[in-house]
């Protein structure tokens, strides 16, 4: 029993909470709200590379250090604290969908070139038909008269500008799966989407993009197993992402009672402001606990990680959401202004909230879950 | 990271499985039903409910934490929570020492003389002395330190004048553990003292209180210069605040709860499978699903809490913001469960547990009053908002006191 970061992973967070204090200011992501999209400085992405940050889910013999899903977890909720733009969760994302998808020479070639900074890639999951779960997807992968074709319409695909490789769920002889396309093919189509974060999003239109029979992620028999699993970790560092912008948010609004005085007080001793924060704190603990929960889940191949993930996006989603809220009215005034932070949390944290599956996506998939491991119980009645 | 127990603590817990198998019949109830149970034998009113816990304690799952010498186990962490949880799966029967075994005990091992240890605390393991609780008064409730029961020392004595309220099981109790003002002249936290007083002594009246759900749980209790022996002082003169803070401290993973809890929600899950929604059961209905979903939610969440809280104390660090987060949220998520509970019964909710329409034997009304209560004894919903404040987020004190 041992259900806390190890100290390497305690490290890491305090090398990325330092290095993303220093070198990345939250003054920086509010300049580059005028500018969209917000992509992060070059130099600095340099340095995360560098650092290996995009490895750290990778196993070694794909280049990696053979760390799991809460490593990345780690790493994310760092970002999300210090309102890093993208592309940092895309390419972990995609760095590890890569590492799991089996030997191939091509995509061996493709994930050290990706951990090296030399090639970016991402992936292109949500479809504009307002629903969520790989179930819903329309984008198809058909072979006709010998040839594969990719057709279908992709929205809210993070960091696609710049990327050369995209990674898209797709429909396929084989059930759903992850399907490779270079963005330059012929009939691939991006337009630029915005965040009201300012961060990187496109729409990516497939008219009959023709690829080849190994375009497919993984083997034929466990193509859609890939995916759903890709999906799973995707959910869970989105989770990480809203846990550090909610904790973000909640430290604001901490310093901000504490200094702030009203009434001959900080307005920290009124219970109106001290309540409201001790109910974030819950929140942000369970939500925390959650995260852990659901990560260890993954990385030990649980049968209940599914509905462990679940949890943890959909008490998140809400949570994030409520911190930044919380935040900018323990503010007040200077919480709606354009030079205080509060607004940063609560931009990104409404912008992740819905992304692979709102709260209560996710919360009819945890009932799905409670059905089928309470079907014996049911019946006993 | 890794959630598993080892080789040593899954035998434990696979023995006393074995042993609760055989010996745990129907589980569940309460401490009054549990009272009813059985006849008097050897003049004592009480002695089928004290049959379990001695049962219990016989076979060695009682004071788990306690040290050897006084009858304690000196079990680990993880068997305190394996023992708990077992427990808590089959709805072993309620302890009616538990006063005893979870705030008086605790409370005598780390700050009793050698005397009270030996004196009371395998008397307590036993259940031969039944204790309860004498610090909330009428004017005393969350602001606990104000309280206005007098002590004045004559000789080795203390002369004990005031009134106790919400005294939990004091009309079958054998001992009291009570807080006195032993200095009136003191800032009110440091004229505190902590006392011990034999329930037969003369000059105490128990009045028993009805409670909102119609119940009798706990009592007034009137103490008319009551003496009390010097040497049923606990700790220092005056020095008893602190350890009545010390006693709110022995708190754990709370992950024993989250097994009742979780026992709930499949009973609500069931119950919502039975009751009718026009052709269909509440169950399929979308908002009822996704209610029940939120509460397996939070159960996970308050679950992976308490791992948290357990890791660190088995790794030797302070249990960190879990304990009293996990007290608040538990108590929340308890409240809501029962809430949406009586939304499921829907228009049945109305009906008294008495009436042969009941659903579930009115199991969910008592849930409710229950729950309701939960965020009150043993420090508000609120106050606990203020330790969450002050404590963990570092705010400054909203009190001058």
């Amino acid at each position: 029993m041992d259900f806390k970061l190890s100290e390497e992973q305690q490290a890491l967070q305090e090398i990325a909470r330092d290095f993303l204090r220093e070198r990345w200011p939250t003054s920086r992501m509010r300049d580059l709200l005028d500018d969209r999209p917000a992509v992060i400085d070059e130099d600095v992405w340099k340095e995360i590379v560098e650092m290996g940050w995009l490895g750290v889910a990778v196993s070694e013999q794909g280049g990696g250090i053979g760390g799991d899903v809460m490593t990345a977890a780690v790493l994310v909720e760092e970002a999300g604290r210090g309102v890093l733009p993208g592309p940092l969760q895309s390419s972990l994302v995609a760095a590890i969908a890569i590492d799991r998808s089996g030997d191939d020479g091509v995509l061996e070639q493709l994930l050290s070139e990706l951990l090296e900074g030399k090639t970016r890639l991402t992936l292109a999951i949500l479809e504009p038909t307002g629903l969520y779960g790989t179930d819903a997807l329309e984008t198809s992968l058909k072979e006709d008269s010998g040839e594969w074709m990719l057709s279908g319409r992709k929205i809210l695909v993070p960091d696609a500008e710049g990327a050369e490789m995209l990674l898209v769920a797709a429909r396929t002889p084989h059930g759903p799966g992850l399907v490779r396309v270079s963005s330059d093919a012929e009939g691939v189509a991006l337009s630029r989407m915005e965040r009201m974060d300012g961060q990187s999003c496109s729409e990516i239109v497939f008219d009959a993009v023709r690829v080849g029979p190994e375009a497919l992620l993984g083997d034929t028999s466990r193509a859609a197993e890939l995916l759903q699993e890709v999906c799973g970790i995707w959910t869970v560092l989105m989770a990480a992402d809203l846990l550090g912008s909610a904790e973000g948010a909640l430290e604001l609004s901490r310093q901000y009672a504490i200094e702030r005085v009203q009434f001959g007080r900080p307005i920290g001793t009124f219970q109106a402001v001290s309540h409201r924060l001790a109910d974030t704190l819950v929140d942000v603990e369970i939500g925390r606990s959650l995260l852990y929960g659901a990560c260890l889940a993954l990385d030990e191949k649980r049968p209940d990680a599914t509905a462990l993930v679940s949890a943890a996006k959909a008490w998140l989603s809400e949570v994030a959401v409520g911190a930044a809220e919380t935040a900018l009215q323990v503010h007040g005034g200077v919480g709606f202004t354009w030079e205080y932070d509060v607004h940063l949390h609560l931009r990104r944290s409404r912008c992740n909230a819905p992304l692979l599956g709102d709260a209560d996506f996710h919360r009819d998939r945890v009932a799905a879950y409670m059905e089928e491991s309470w079907q014996p119980m049911k019946r006993q009645g | 990271m890794d959630l598993k127990f080892s080789a040593e603590d899954e035998a434990y817990r696979q023995r006393l499985r074995a042993w609760l198998k055989e010996n745990v019949g129907g589980g569940g109830g309460s401490v009054a039903s549990a009272m009813k149970g059985g006849a008097a034998e050897e003049g004592d009113p009480l002695f089928a409910a004290r049959a379990w816990p001695r049962k219990l304690h016989d076979a060695g799952y009682v004071g788990l934490a306690w040290p050897k010498e006084y009858g304690g186990q000196e079990a680990s962490f993880t068997e305190q929570v394996i023992c708990a949880e077992e427990m808590a799966r089959v709805r072993t029967p309620p302890l009616i020492n538990t006063i005893g075994l979870s705030i008086i005990g605790p409370t005598l091992v780390q700050h009793g003389t050698e005397e009270q240890k030996k004196r009371f605390l395998p008397r307590i393991l036993r259940a031969d002395d039944l204790w309860c609780q004498g610090f909330s008064e009428p004017e005393a409730g969350s602001d606990l330190a104000s309280l206005r029961t007098r002590a004045v020392l004559e000789g080795d004595e203390f002369v004990v004048n005031g009134q106790k309220v919400w005294t939990s099981l004091a009309f079958l109790s054998d001992w009291m553990f009570l807080l006195v003002r032993t200095d009136a002249d003191a800032p009110k936290r440091e004229g505190i003292s902590y006392l011990l007083c034999d329930m037969k002594t003369p000059g105490i009246k128990v009045r028993p209180l009805r409670n909102a759900a119609g119940g009798q749980h706990f009592s007034e209790v009137f103490l008319d210069d009551v003496r009390i022996p010097r040497e049923n002082l606990v700790g220092k003169l005056h020095g008893g605040w602190s350890i009545a803070r010390s006693s709110l401290d022995h708190e754990r993973s709370g992950l024993s709860g989250v097994i009742a809890l979780e026992e709930t929600l499949g009973r609500l899950w069931r119950m919502a499978g039975r009751v009718e929604r026009g052709s269909a059961s509440a169950l399929e209905d979308q908002s009822t699903r996704r209610a029940l979903a939120r509460h397996w939610i939070e159960i996970e969440g308050l679950r992976h809490l308490g791992f948290r809280t357990l890791s660190n104390q088995i790794s030797g660090l302070p249990p960190g913001a879990g304990a009293s987060v996990g007290k608040l949220f538990a108590s929340e998520v308890r409240q809501e469960m029962t809430r949406t509970a009586l939304g499921v019964e829907g228009p049945l909710a109305p009906i008294a547990k008495r009436s042969p329409h009941v659903v579930d034997r009115g199991r969910w009304h008592a849930a409710y009053f229950d729950a309701l209560g939960h965020s009150i004894g043993g420090g508000t919903s609120e106050i606990m908002r203020n330790v969450i404040a002050e404590k963990v987020l570092g705010l400054p004190r909203a009190l001058d006191d």
